[in-house]
């Protein structure tokens, strides 16, 4: 992944600054950093992008979302208490339980896990902010916009009513299912985007932004984990995206992907939901073993038993969850060995799981536990959790499946793993954390309570659904008769729902109560090693006061003074001399201090270029096509603006002192930089995306005799041949370019990438001539639909890869890009090679395959 | 030179090789048995030629994964240890840390691919 020497030349270079001994030299570098930092306030509040703020509304508003599903879900027991109830209708029922079940996955659940890590990692890592701030601050607008969209359908009597998983066929039908399946489906994809770029974000902050010496073996297992669920994000959201793509195609145009009378195949929506859907559960779950593997060796006191072996199991879990999907297909028609493999890779994941736990457990016996609130709800999760695996086991099982298939066992199972694996360690962490962002403790009393309020309150919920389960009452219903012996049970399950929301109450009630009187935090006031904790207490928003030098795996357990020493600014960036946000970006490996980054600060860009490509995905839902495409136009402006103004900014000197002696690059391009790894892994996720599409392809070829059918057209083999070595021409200008370019040959870029973006735009051209010459029409047959989804899919890249072209070219003609300065160039250059891989792609399956299979 | 770094001691990617060697043979051997069965099977839907291509499969991951330990453990210094944490500051430390996870990850790939070989076993028809 990078070529760093082995060994070499590490930080040491000044044990003690001496200069740093001067207090009045400090305080001025603490006011410049100060300045430098410093919030928005007033109606300015919401430009912020530092990543404290940004991290909180996340979180505010994934909790606010998760209350209202919560509401949701009392609505439902209320309807549920009594036999043969109508306070509510069957329709508003199916509505609520799809909105629940929506927006616990979708807009609490992952998100979650995002906001508190664009809270945590830059603090975790010593760091001042995130490489990309703006891009998280986009990213949050997306989720809140998109998500305030979804949720409030509800009150329109417009919401998605199918259940979470939106199976076609009864969701292609437009006039089955209404506005609201298209409201899920852009609005969520709407999300998936802004969860993707989260994702990219915390990528580049665990492999770039690391302070000097935390080398991957001396790396928080917090970290490993957000590596990994971020990783797994990656692969796993764009199928869904994929699929979200061709259903709403179906919907919106009638193009027939599931429409069983032109070929499509409902079952294709199986496959890609479920390619997301079992990863989702691991993605929902890792980050909750992440916070509590963060606990523990802070409340144990000892060093965490069996570091790589924990690191192993996180990887090897996200690896093997992939291996699932099919599980949930059961019923499908599967060939039996098609399903063996997927039961081998079920069984094969629960060595990684168990793992994990097994060194908890470890560290816990090793170490002294001291007893505390956060301790609570992660061993109360813990407990959860495991019951809720075992009768996973037994739903395992083919014959137990059968008798438990979509009954309430089913629900219980469901809640037992989600609210143990996600809630509680999460609220384990609310409690943990909350000093470290607002300096005071909440109330430990409180806590107690609420704690036992839920876990009674759980208890009573979901317990007696099993028996209910098992009595034979379906989930998904929305009243029942009393004569089945049901209704005492869902009378418990309806009394202990309200506990829990008590319990959850008295928590919103103890985070949002005045605590002006109450004293500070103490600093660390649990005694936790990570470096996190090393902020001084009030907290000041520039992050860290400097970028520490980490040589322990427990910095503060284990390193004397640094605590001091990072007050006093001895390491390094201390100071904002130039009035300039900056951080530090370092090697993957050893994280060898590379190069000072500049990072941007408040703006209402993001806000705009968010506001517009929500407006984009509303009209569209609306089907108000002229909006769509004014406002697809007005974000694509506003994204350029964004990146116009705030990124590859020419620095005013070559290097700066960054500290120590040291002296570091302001700029960076290549693999050198973040942006290049930003785009490198934004790029893996829409490669996979593709890779969805591919996969409809070939699995519509396995379902029909012969696929393309004799009589169907084919597209045009020499346009097609045409439209790949154009496009190829322009991938291989752009290499040329960059090389000429970097070799002082800037007509090449100002000349060459406006060409090489006609190039490419006539070549998705004749890609799209092959299709129509030939008489493909996407509404005829599935094959026809599938063939243009993909020159779609084509076209829409190189039309953007244009865009990025002509970027490079307006930027050489500014002169904010030089051959000395050029990372945009790169990171063109590097979407060009992905384009080239999915035009051979596209050519393979629309001019080749169909070669194999026969014809006229 | 690119064939050189990508597998030079210091690099990430040994780490993930060897799950990458289990999805190969998973996604390998489900495509296999899918195609097989929807295209190729006659009537009796005998499963034998995708359960021999499956036997080969099986082999040579088992293959990859066993040179790609003996390269974590040449190359990186990787063992098997539970009690040694890796916590030293250094690169060679880093590297006996990637080592070790890579190792252990061989392990786990070499149970999963071996999994994955067991439906080739238990199932002799398409259905
Ligand atoms: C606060 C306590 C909760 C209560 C009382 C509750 C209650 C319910 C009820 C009554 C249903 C509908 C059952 C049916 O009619 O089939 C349901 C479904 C569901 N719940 Fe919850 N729930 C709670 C928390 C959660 C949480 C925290 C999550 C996820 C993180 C979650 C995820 C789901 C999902 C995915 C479904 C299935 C929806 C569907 O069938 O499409 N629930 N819940
Ligand atoms: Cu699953």
């Amino acid at each position: 992944m990078t070529d760093a020497p082995a060994s070499g030349p590490m930080h040491p270079v000044l044990p003690h600054p001496d200069c740093q001994d001067d207090p009045a030299l400090r305080e001025a570098q603490e006011q410049r950093l100060r300045a430098v930092w410093k919030k928005p306030t007033g109606w300015r509040y919401f430009s912020a992008v530092n990543n404290d703020t940004v991290g909180v509304w996340y979180i505010l508003t994934a909790f606010g979302f998760f209350a209202f599903a919560g509401i949701l879900a009392l609505l439902m027991r209320v309807q549920l208490a009594l036999p043969d109830n109508d306070f509510l209708s069957m329709s508003l029922y199916n509505q609520l339980f799809t909105m629940h079940g929506t927006m616990m996955m979708f807009l609490f659940a992952v998100p979650i896990f995002e906001a508190v890590s664009i809270l945590l990692l830059p603090e975790l890592l010593g760091a001042r902010d995130l490489p990309f701030p703006r891009l998280s601050a986009f990213g949050y607008w997306c989720f809140a916009i998109g998500g305030t969209f979804v949720a409030g359908s509800v009150f329109f009597d417009a919401a998605p009513s199918s259940g979470w998983f939106m199976y076609p066929p009864l969701t292609s039908e437009p006039h089955l299912t209404g506005i609201g399946a298209d409201i899920w489906l852009l609005g969520l994809s709407f999300i998936e985007v802004a969860s993707i770029a989260a994702a990219v974000e915390l990528i580049v902050g665990v492999l770039k932004c690391r302070p000097p010496g935390m080398r991957l073996n001396l790396m928080p297992l917090y970290c490993w984990y957000i590596l990994v669920v971020a990783g797994m994000i990656l692969f796993a959201f764009p199928p869904l995206i994929a699929g979200d793509l061709l259903l709403e195609m179906e919907r919106a145009f009638d193009w027939p992907f599931f429409d069983t009378t032109r070929g499509g195949d409902p079952i294709l929506w199986q496959h890609l939901f479920w390619i997301f859907g079992h990863p989702e559960v691991y993605i929902v779950f890792l980050p909750s073993i992440a916070i509590i593997a963060s606990l523990v060796p802070t409340f144990a006191r000892v060093p965490m038993v069996g570091h790589s072996w924990i690191v192993l199991s996180a990887v090897g879990t996200a690896f093997l969850s992939f291996g699932l999907w099919a599980h949930h297909m059961y019923a499908t028609g599967l060939p039996n060995i098609s399903l063996g493999f997927f039961s081998a890779a079920s069984e094969a994941v629960a060595i990684p799981t168990g793992v994990q736990i097994f060194c908890f457990i470890a560290t816990l016996l090793v170490g002294k536990v001291k007893r505390s609130v956060p301790m609570l709800f992660a061993m109360g999760g813990i407990a959860i959790f495991v019951a809720g695996g075992l009768t996973g086991v037994m739903v395992a099982l083919p014959g137990f499946d059968w008798q438990a298939h979509d009954s309430y066992f089913i629900v219980a199972h469901l809640h037992f793993t989600l609210i143990g694996g996600v809630v509680f360690p999460l609220l384990a962490g609310l409690y943990y954390w909350f000093p470290f962002q607002t300096d005071k403790l909440l109330s430990e009393r409180l806590g107690r309570w609420a704690f036992w309020l839920m876990f009674v309150g759980f208890n009573v919920t979901f317990l007696p659904m099993h028996l209910t389960g098992l009595l034979g009452m379906p989930r998904r219903v929305w009243t029942y008769p009393a004569e089945l012996g049901w209704d005492t049970l869902n009378l418990v399950s309806s009394a202990g729902a309200f506990v829990i929301a008590a319990g959850f109450a008295l928590i919103v009630l103890d985070v949002f109560r005045p605590k002006g009187r109450q004293p500070l935090a103490p600093r660390n006031p649990w005694g936790s090693p990570g470096i996190e904790w090393s902020a001084a207490v009030p907290g000041e928003s520039w992050g860290a006061r400097c970028v520490p030098i980490v040589t322990s795996r427990y910095p503060l357990w284990e390193q004397k003074d640094l605590v001091r020493e990072i007050d006093e600014g001895r390491f390094y960036l201390p100071d904002a001399e130039e009035g300039q946000r900056e951080m530090l970006v370092s090697d993957i490996l050893d994280a060898e201090p590379t190069q000072v980054q500049r990072v941007p600060g408040p703006t209402y860009k993001t806000l705009l270029a968010a506001a517009l490509l929500g407006a984009c995905f509303i009209f569209g839902t609306y089907k108000l096509w002229w909006l769509t495409g004014l406002c697809a136009a007005g974000t694509v402006a506003a994204i350029i603006w964004w990146l116009w103004t705030g990124t590859s900014q020419i620095p005013e000197k070559p290097e700066k002192a960054a500290g120590r002696g040291l002296t570091l690059p302001l700029y960076a391009s290549g693999t050198r930089s973040v942006g290049w790894w930003a785009m490198f892994i934004t790029m893996i996720g829409d490669f996979s995306a593709f890779v969805g599409l591919v996969f409809a392809y070939f699995f519509f070829w396995t379902r029909h005799e012969a696929f393309p059918a004799a009589d169907a057209g084919r597209p045009d083999l020499r346009l097609l041949v045409t439209g790949l070595a154009l496009i190829l021409a322009a991938w291989a200008l752009m290499e040329l370019i960059r090389r000429r370019h970097a070799a002082g040959g800037i007509a090449w870029a100002r000349w060459g990438c406006p060409l090489a973006a006609l190039l490419g735009l006539a070549g998705a051209a004749a890609f799209a001539g092959a299709l129509w010459s030939a008489g493909l029409e996407p509404t005829r047959h599935v094959y026809d639909a599938t063939c243009w989804v993909l020159v779609l899919w084509l076209g829409a890249h190189v039309s953007v890869g244009a865009i990025m072209q002509l970027y490079c070219a307006a930027g050489s003609w500014a002169g904010r890009m030089t051959p000395r300065y050029d990372a945009d160039l790169h990171n063109v250059e590097l979407y060009w090679n992905f384009m080239a891989a999915t035009a051979l792609c596209s050519f393979a399956l629309l001019g080749l395959f169909p070669l194999t299979a026969g014809g006229p | 030179m690119k064939q050189k770094t990508l597998f030079e001691e210091g690099s990430l990617w040994p780490v993930i090789a060897a799950l990458g060697i289990w999805a190969a043979h998973f996604l390998l051997s489900y495509w296999a048995a899918a195609l097989w069965c929807a295209k190729a099977a006659d009537g009796s839907g005998s499963l034998f030629w995708v359960r021999l291509a499956i036997a080969v499969l099986t082999l040579l991951a088992l293959a990859a994964i066993a040179w790609l330990a003996r390269h974590a453990v040449r190359r990186y210094g990787g063992r098997l240890t539970f009690e040694d944490d890796l916590t030293e500051d250094s690169a060679a430390e880093r590297a006996r840390f990637l080592g070790h996870a890579t190792l252990l990850l061989c392990a786990l790939s070499a149970v999963a691919v071996l999994f994955d070989a067991v439906p080739a076993v238990v199932f002799s028809t398409c259905r």
